[in-house]
């Protein structure tokens, strides 16, 4: 800069001529390389483009898939921390199990858990959500057993009302909803009311949430009401439960 | 081999009906693919042998239920014997012969257990309840009776043509 600045000169003609020819050939010769290049990487070369692309595809593919399963994983985790916390402040030993399958027929309520007689799950054992009774453990073998629901026809759980504590029997009916039986007409029963289990009948215990009243029918010439109780798991939708273990006592 | 390829296709058949059906409830109803195969075993296999295979594979459903055991095996036998009785007699084929088969049976199916509940086990389950769901169980398995035949008659297809002596004495 300093030299330039002590030596300013104008350029020569010829170096003017010799660049304004050259120049535009540079520009062609320019041009040319480039598009070769182009059509050389583009077309060419698309082979290893395409290598490339099988082989993001594939790795896009195992993202993807273990993506799901963290999700699924996290869904998981979030739902048994749920079921713990229930459950971590209860005395009583109980087991995470997973529903792996349902009833073979139409008629029965009853899913299949993967937890057995290896985890200590035996005949006539609770089984329930953080949310309330699913049912009770009807067969056990090594690695899975079968649970029967409390909308079987065949359930019964001796219940009572939270708040009044008039005692009744809640049975299934085969449909979604329960049913609540021996509950004299003189009972005052409302809409909303927690129906809990007694713990007679040796199968559940004392104060496990098994519905709550969703109708209440008094008909002047029965003894008893009508009451439909709606199950408070969504047994359409059970994915976890928990298997309420005998204690060491065998209570 | 042509026992291991039914013993697979059971296999598949009660991992679908267990695991996989519940997300194609409608109305709280699922078809019975375990009634489709007895009713295509009466019909199809030689002689007598669908009524035993009919019979075997209820048994199978009853141990995979929580229902009475014999239930299945006796509803399934039935079935299965009355079309190994009458398939000389009456024409199970195309859509609506299938599916018109298919609906009475399951409405019989439905009563024995209906019965068998009421009666042996102390079920209590309002009949109303219980005939709407048997028509609806009817109706959906009439629909997918014949695309269930359909499949049948492929495997049928591949399994004389991989097996043909054998195949021969069975179906």
């Amino acid at each position: 800069m300093t030299i330039n600045a002590r030596h300013e000169k104008s350029n020569l003609f010829f170096e003017s001529v010799v660049v304004g020819f050259i120049s535009p050939m540079q520009n062609l010769f320019l041009s040319v390389t480039k598009s070769t290049s182009k059509v050389l990487d583009h077309y060419f070369f698309l082979i290893d483009t395409s290598r490339e692309n099988v082989r993001l595809l594939l790795e896009l593919n195992r993202l993807s898939k273990e993506n799901n399963e963290l999700r699924e994983r996290k869904k998981f985790l979030e739902r048994t921390k749920k079921l713990v916390e229930y459950f971590d402040g209860d005395e009583k030993p109980y087991v995470i199990a997973e529903v792996i399958g349902y009833d073979a027929t139409q008629w029965s309520k009853m899913i299949f858990i993967n937890r057995g007689t290896n985890h200590n799950v035996e005949k006539n054992l609770t089984v329930m959500t953080d949310a309330g009774i699913v049912g009770h453990v009807i067969h056990s073998s090594t690695k899975s057993s079968k649970v029967l629901l409390i909308t079987d026809s065949r359930s019964a759980i001796d219940s009572l009302f939270q708040e009044t504590r008039t005692s009744g029997v809640t049975v299934g009916t085969g449909e979604k909803k329960c049913q609540m039986k021996f509950v004299p007409i003189s009972a005052e029963v409302n809409i909303g009311d927690k129906v809990i289990s007694s713990g007679l009948g040796g199968v559940f215990p004392k104060g496990l949430l098994v519905g709550v009243v969703g109708d209440a029918v008094k008909q002047k010439q029965e003894l008893f009401q009508d009451i439909t109780v709606i199950p408070a798991v969504d047994l359409s939708n059970l994915e976890e439960v928990v298997v309420i273990l005998r204690d060491k006592e065998g209570e | 081999m042509i026992y291991l390829f039914f013993s697979l296709l059971l296999f598949v058949l009660f991992s679908i009906q267990t695991a996989l059906f519940e997300t194609f409830l409608l109305g709280g109803i699922a078809p019975d693919l375990i009634l489709i195969t007895a009713v295509y075993c009466g019909i199809h296999f030689k002689k007598n042998s669908g009524i035993w295979v009919a019979i075997l594979i209820g048994f199978f459903q009853d141990c995979l239920s929580g229902g009475l055991l014999g239930v299945n095996s006796l509803s399934k036998g039935l079935s299965g014997l009355f079309f190994c009785a009458l398939k000389d007699k009456i024409i199970v084929e195309g859509i609506i012969p299938i599916s018109f088969f298919m609906f009475v049976t399951s409405l019989v199916d439905g009563m024995i257990y209906f019965l068998a509940m009421t009666s042996l086990l102390g079920g209590q389950v309002k009949a109303g309840f219980f005939f709407s769901s048997v028509i609806l169980f009817g109706v959906y398995n009439a629909v997918v009776a014949p695309f269930l035949f359909y499949v049948y008659k492929k495997a049928k297809g591949w399994v004389y043509f991989k097996f043909p002596s054998q195949a021969l004495k069975v179906i």
